[in-house]
């Protein structure tokens, strides 16, 4: 099945062609660099994942599940994994049809050499959150890694997924492709933090589908990519769905780094949020692609959108683009977006009582994050992001 | 305490202040009073280094060290401290995080060190029952959502807390209820005595009921152009400022 579905992919990819900035989704995100990027014939023999070996954490490396990792994860009987290559059923690896329009997403999938379909047993719910460990380790230069992976909750589960990238590697273009499927009562957290000094490239396509009565929270992190655009599309197929989204960015030198994010309120009385910070310095820029669409008969929706910029340096750029399409006439839709420098006039209060300029900026950066924060589900990942902020600021 | 002469400022281009002398010795309280824009809040934000202003001419002097061209931080440092008009709100700085930031500050250029929390929290708390307010002020982002009561109670908790050599009170008595601003005169009582100083900024002789003036100076058009005692204040309640500009 895969075959067909890479060959199909293979085809699209040849008719739609890099993106250019005639696409809404690529008007002010930089895709040039990004075709240099060579797939090579990946392996894992030579590497030992041990010193990730926790009973807690699945380890990809470099797109691929590492079976070792799979054999000592704590939570192994209660889930099922298979390759996507032998499902019967092609339609769950069906994606959004924006997606669909996305010619990288079409790369990733006809470039992997395979996928994981995992799901997890009825009425499973694991005490701790299970860490996705994406490990790059090719020293080849301009290297394009792919991998797509499903994830199928079933009613009753309550799971909570935290991924993060490790680079051993040169530096490399990693796409990842994921989709999750949230059917009725079942909670889902996942958390993405990014922090790679190696100067990777991130593009990331996530899909989810909600059914009814779903809580669904995105955390996400980033720091140090130099390009790093992620795609979340969120389909509230059934009523009574929660979605909601908290992002926080840091970039400084000339980083971009870029969300995209589509809600689909395709039912009754559901609520989205959509809550993205970014913080810029130097010549960084960044990029807020967010939309939210009201179908006709999703009533009494209810959906936010905010996004606010803090720019550190005049060369900073951030291009916001918050959009609503309602088709539905009784819904609470609000949606704002800020962008400007620390404000002066609190800078000179905290300076007012003997605290110095530098302690002071940083107390408002700070501030500025820490309402995204602490919005995060995760306590350790609410700590960990804190500490790589406290970090960032200190240069 | 604070010697200022011959100040002249202004703020893009349009002069305010046009030639301050004020003279302010340790424990003396004194008042300024004047009409809207005579140039009481320049003064003060003036003396405390607000950046947004330029100073054209003259100096200011506190305990014989020149502080004109001095930055915001060094000045409180020094032992200023300006109570704010209209305090701004910082949301997700609490105000227990800002209190020890800012007596960290203070303690580190004294040279001393860092207070510890249970001495921190015992400090404040003992204020904060005397201005009325609950304990769990300390943990809301400042002046976030707070009254205009609980902004200048605020303002009155930071300054027995960080405990100045001057305090600059600026219309710290506008919009309070009479309760209100009994409890900030009484906070403003505490803090004097014979080793610091106050000046207080004001429109209306109410505040002046509970805090006895030294000196009593009018300001008008940017300049003092006159001083005395309460007499004064009682002369400008009943007959306006006109008459001081014959």
């Amino acid at each position: 099945m895969l075959k067909k579905i890479q060959q199909d992919s293979h085809d699209k990819f040849e008719e739609l062609g890099y993106p250019s900035k005639k696409l809404e989704s690529w008007k002010f995100s930089p895709s040039k660099h990004l075709k240099k990027y060579n797939l090579i014939n990946l392996d894992q023999s030579n590497f030992s994942i041990e010193q990730y070996n926790d009973k807690y954490t699945l380890c990809f490396i470099n797109g691929e599940l590492a079976k070792e990792s799979l054999n000592n994860f704590i939570y192994k009987d209660g889930i099922t994994v298979s390759d996507i290559d032998e499902l019967d059923d092609s339609s769950i690896c069906s994606t959004s049809s924006n997606f669909e329009q996305e010619a990288f997403f079409h790369l990733g999938i006809s470039s992997i050499k395979s996928g994981k379909y995992f799901e997890f047993h009825k009425g499973v719910k694991f005490e701790n959150p299970i860490h996705i460990l994406n490990i790059y380790n090719k020293s080849e230069k301009d290297l394009r890694i792919s991998s797509f992976n499903i994830f199928k909750l079933n009613e009753g589960n309550n799971i909570s997924i935290i991924e993060k990238d490790i680079n051993k590697g040169s530096g490399s273009f990693n796409l990842n492709l994921n989709k999750f499927i949230c059917p009725d009562n079942t909670i889902f957290n996942h958390s993405m933090l990014y922090d790679d000094k190696t100067k990777s490239n991130y593009l990331g396509y996530n899909y989810y589908q909600l059914g009814q009565s779903v809580l669904l929270n995105i955390d996400s992190m980033n720091i140090n990519s130099p390009f790093n655009k992620n795609f979340i599309e969120v389909d509230l197929n059934k009523e009574g769905s929660e979605a909601k989204i908290n992002i926080l960015n840091l970039a400084n030198g000339d980083q971009h780094l870029d969300n995209n994010i589509l809600m689909n309120h395709n039912a009754e009385h559901c609520i989205s949020f959509q809550n993205v910070r970014n913080i810029l310095d130097d010549q960084a820029t960044c990029v807020f692609n967010g939309k939210v669409i009201v179908s006709h008969g999703a009533q009494k929706t209810d959906s936010n959108q905010s996004n606010k910029n803090l720019l550190l340096s005049n060369s900073a750029t951030a291009h916001s683009n918050p959009q609503l399409e309602i088709y539905a006439d009784d819904v609470k839709c609000g949606h704002g977006s800020t962008t400007g420098a620390l404000d002066k006039e609190s800078i000179f209060y905290l300076r007012a009582r003997g605290i110095n300029e530098k302690d002071a900026n940083n107390i408002l950066i700070k501030a500025f994050a820490k309402e995204i924060l602490e919005e995060f589900f995760d306590e350790d990942i609410r700590s960990l992001s804190e500490e790589n902020l406290n970090n960032w600021i200190d240069g | 305490m604070i010697k200022i002469k011959n100040l002249k400022a202004s703020i893009e281009d349009k002069d305010i202040l046009k030639g301050i002398d004020l003279d302010i010795p340790k424990g003396e309280v004194h008042v300024i009073m004047g009409r809207n824009g005579s140039g009481k809040s320049t003064l003060a934000n003036v003396i405390a280094g607000n950046e947004a202003y330029e100073v054209d001419a003259g100096s200011i002097e506190m305990n014989g060290d020149d502080i004109t061209e001095m930055s915001i931080e060094n000045r409180a440092l020094q032992g200023l401290f300006l109570c704010f008009q209209y305090p701004v709100a910082i949301p997700g700085v609490s105000m227990a995080y800002f209190l020890r930031a800012a007596l960290n500050a203070k303690n580190k250029h004294a040279g001393k060190e860092e207070m510890d929390a249970v001495e921190f929290l015992t400090r404040a708390k003992k204020i904060l029952s005397e201005l009325g307010l609950d304990d769990s002020f300390l943990k809301r982002s400042i002046n976030d959502g707070f009254s205009g009561g609980e902004k200048k109670k605020s303002e009155i908790l930071q300054l027995l807390m960080l405990n100045p050599q001057l305090a600059v009170l600026d219309e710290t008595d506008s919009g309070l209820d009479v309760d209100a601003l009994r409890t900030v005169a009484k906070g403003v009582n505490e803090f004097k005595n014979k080793d610091n100083s106050v000046l207080i900024i004001t429109h209306y002789q109410r505040l002046l009921e509970y805090i006895k003036p030294d000196v009593v100076h009018i300001l008008i058009d940017g300049k003092i152009v006159k001083s005395g005692d309460m007499k004064l204040v009682y002369e400008v309640e009943k007959n306006g400022y006109a008459w001081l500009t014959k």
